[in-house]
């Protein structure tokens, strides 16, 4: 069964921080470019997040998804260089065109915007398997009904996608033409989709009654068989964190 | 159908249990669409789905769950999810109204689902990527905008629109030819104004 | 001790034109064995459903009479609170399966999870259901890497292991191949030996004539008759329910001999072979 999700097992510091802290690191990545608007810091937050990448050993899955992200931030640097409204000071002349300085600086701040959240994004998400965050997150009183629901659908996809793969070889083997002209190929997305959303569909009548005669809805209090995860140093960076915020604000009121 | 039955927040299981394969039926779409080559995203018809079935919170919570279940395959999604709640929330609503019910009315219903996520991505666009949507003909467009007007917003709401109309309208349409194929007695679970009525 | 009662019970589903339960009443033992048969769409599983209280809470629609079970009324409780008492298992494996489990182990956990079991008591049960479906193999497996038979096995022990004095279980093997079928009815006959009261809707005539000491015979939502495997299989008027009698039944009916000391005819393979030694010697 293929998963769906980033996450690579890996023995790490950053693996052993707690969810919780890595979703306020997320947040803390955000909030300290805005609070201080400024190409330096905004390098340093990309830095710190690029570090923990490599010191958690998965710098490698990172390359998909930085490519993708380049290839559009490309496009970002070369429209705003040359169209952005406001520019004015010719950096570089290519015969008729012309490349701007207040549209490249503009398209250096979404770069590093973008960059810096994507890459705090990576840190959880590919360090962090996804039924310990959301186990994290049912300990800190989000409804576990909600939990199952996330939890389930990295199993339930999976399985759905393995339906799918019966059913276009099926289709396939029918003759039916998934190449070729523009409405040939969207003739050929119904069948495709169509027996795959309606069984999936009606299953979860019988799914929902099966949870439901496990107690699924029992009022008394949830209890876990696993013990729950000890994270030693969440306090303390989290505590960190919320220190620097802290200056960052001030920095920015009376600096 | 009055306001208070759709605004409830009270899930039943089965609305619940809805809400993973939605997911799994937008990653599906979206799969096929990519093997297809098709220009459309066509990666919400299970949040379109959900919401006509259980109504605009399920809907909602559908895209909500979509999008950070998706962060974990592509982190940018994660800044999306507000527009996925907000079709999940319009469709729901429209369909409770009882607006679509017919293919005309889907049609409609298709075209203003397309306008809703445009007005709510823009602003994401702008703040995020500076405008673009990565879409290459949206894209396109946004420079040819911005090359011949001043207005940054005017180029990015457009980039929008022109990838999110048509997607939305076919995923309404579709979502809309699915949802009449299910069996009734099923759709009937969803309801959730019914009381047990007696026979003694 | 009478375990279930079921007193003058009617059913309409929200969109039914017809009641889909029609005034049925009987009552069952503690311990005791029962099978429900009955042509497709005869009411069986709503009968089973309504036992667990899925109908009429989960389907609301219009319901009339009384169902108690170990002195719950199911009417006035929740699914929840009634599936302490009473476990069902469903006909497909795949779709019990919550999807939110890692492991076989960790599966089973999950309604014991739910009702707030201490963690040490949630092994103990664990260990003790996975050795009486004879799946502790396969317990750290994923819950999806199952065969049918080992699927439903498990879905079985997730039940069982809520320990509820009353198991329901809809064509428990209806997805399943033989042998499949043959490791569940073994597994579904150690728990009836264990004293858990069984009831079972089931089409395989000769499975439910080999292990149901009861069977109710329902037919377009009405009780047609609530006896013991010989007299319902002896029954002349058998096929106009829609219902076959087990194989055995049908031989011996056909030599015209009865089972020996009665006026009925043998219903499994022992019984017919001692008929017909009986009737050769």
């Amino acid at each position: 069964m293929k998963s769906i999700s980033l996450f690579v097992e890996r023995e790490s510091f950053v693996h052993g921080i707690d969810p919780i802290t890595k979703l306020y690191y997320i947040l803390f990545a955000i909030i300290i470019p805005i609070i201080l608007p400024s190409f330096t810091i905004s390098a340093i937050c990309l830095g710190t997040s690029i570090i923990l990448l490599i010191f958690a050993k998965v710098m490698r899955k990172t390359l998909p998804v930085y490519s993708f992200v380049f290839f559009v931030l490309i496009t970002v640097v070369i429209i705003q260089g040359l169209f952005k409204p406001g520019n004015e000071t010719v950096l570089l002349q290519l015969g008729p065109v012309a490349m701007y300085k207040e549209g490249l600086q503009f398209a250096l701040t979404i770069v590093f915007r973008v960059t810096n959240i994507v890459s705090a994004f990576m840190i959880l998400v590919l360090t962090t398997k996804p039924s310990d965050l959301v186990e994290a997150l049912v300990r800190k009183g989000m409804s576990p009904r909600i939990g199952y629901v996330i939890v389930s659908v990295f199993q339930i996809i999976p399985e759905m996608m393995t339906t799918m793969s019966t059913i276009m070889d099926a289709q396939r083997s029918r003759g039916m033409e998934t190449e070729g002209k523009l409405l040939v190929r969207i003739k050929a997305f119904i069948p495709l989709l169509g027996p795959v959303v309606l069984g999936s569909l009606i299953n979860t009548k019988e799914r929902a009654m099966a949870l439901e005669v496990r107690g699924f809805n029992s009022r008394n209090p949830k209890t876990y068989l696993n013990e729950e995860k000890t994270y030693p140093n969440s306090r303390f960076i989290q505590a960190v964190m919320l220190v620097l915020t802290v200056c960052a604000v001030a920095w920015r009121m009376f600096l | 159908m009055n306001n208070q039955s759709m605004w409830s927040l009270k899930f039943s299981t089965a609305a619940l249990v809805l809400i993973p394969v939605a997911v799994g039926i937008n990653y599906i779409g979206k799969f096929i669409a990519g093997v297809l080559k098709l220009p459309l995203w066509l990666d919400s018809i299970g949040t379109v789905l959900a919401a006509m079935l259980g109504g605009p919170i399920v809907g909602a919570l559908a895209g909500a769950i979509n999008n950070i279940i998706y962060g974990f395959t592509d982190p940018i999604s994660f800044v999306y999810a507000i527009t996925s709640v907000a079709i999940g929330l319009a469709v729901g609503i429209l369909f409770y109204k009882g607006f679509i019910s017919g293919w005309g009315k889907a049609m409609v219903a298709g075209l203003i689902i397309g306008l809703v996520a445009t007005v709510v991505s823009t602003p994401l666009n702008i703040g995020f990527w500076g405008g673009q949507t990565g879409n290459v003909w949206g894209d396109a467009l946004f420079a040819f905008i911005l090359a011949n007007t001043d207005s940054t917003w005017l180029a990015s709401l457009l980039d929008e629109l022109v990838v999110d109309v048509p997607d939305k309208l076919l995923v309404v349409l579709i979502s809309y030819g699915i949802y009449k194929g299910l069996p009734r007695n099923f759709v009937q679970l969803y309801n959730n104004n019914d009381k047990v009525e007696t026979l003694d | 001790m009478k375990k279930i009662v079921v007193d003058h019970l009617k059913y309409k589903y929200p969109l039914g034109e017809e009641l889909a339960l029609q005034d049925i009443s009987f009552q069952i033992e503690e311990g005791e064995f029962i099978g429900i048969i009955g042509k497709n769409s005869s009411g069986k599983s709503t009968l089973c459903q309504a036992l667990v209280g899925l109908v009429p809470h989960f389907y609301k629609g219009a319901y009339g009479g009384k169902v108690i079970v170990d002195g719950l009324e199911v009417k006035t409780h929740t699914i929840a609170e009634i599936s302490l008492k009473v476990g069902m298992v469903f006909q497909n494996p795949f779709t019990q399966v919550t999807g939110s489990k890692m492991t076989v182990y960790e599966e089973i956990a999950f309604g014991l999870e739910n009702i707030g079991l201490p963690r040490e008591e949630m092994r103990r049960r664990i260990h003790e259901v996975l050795k009486l479906m004879k799946i502790e193999h396969v317990k750290d497996r994923s819950p999806f890497d199952l065969s049918g038979g080992q699927m439903q096995r498990m879905a079985i022990a997730s039940i069982i292991a809520m320990k509820p004095d009353v198991l329901v279980l809809d064509e428990p093997t209806s997805q399943l191949d033989p042998a499949g079928s043959e490791e569940v009815f073994q597994a579904i006959q150690d728990l009836s030996g264990q004293g858990i009261t069984v009831i079972m809707a089931e089409h395989k005539m000769e499975k439910v004539a080999q292990y149901c000491n009861r069977v109710l015979l329902l037919h377009e939502g009405k009780l047609v008759d609530f006896a013991a495997p010989e007299k319902i299989f002896s029954r002349n008027d058998l096929e106009t329910y829609g219902v076959a009698a087990p194989v055995y039944t049908r031989v011996c009916k056909a030599l015209g001999m009865k089972k020996q000391g009665c006026d009925s005819y043998p219903v499994t393979l022992k019984d017919a072979e001692l008929a017909l030694r009986g009737s050769l010697g």
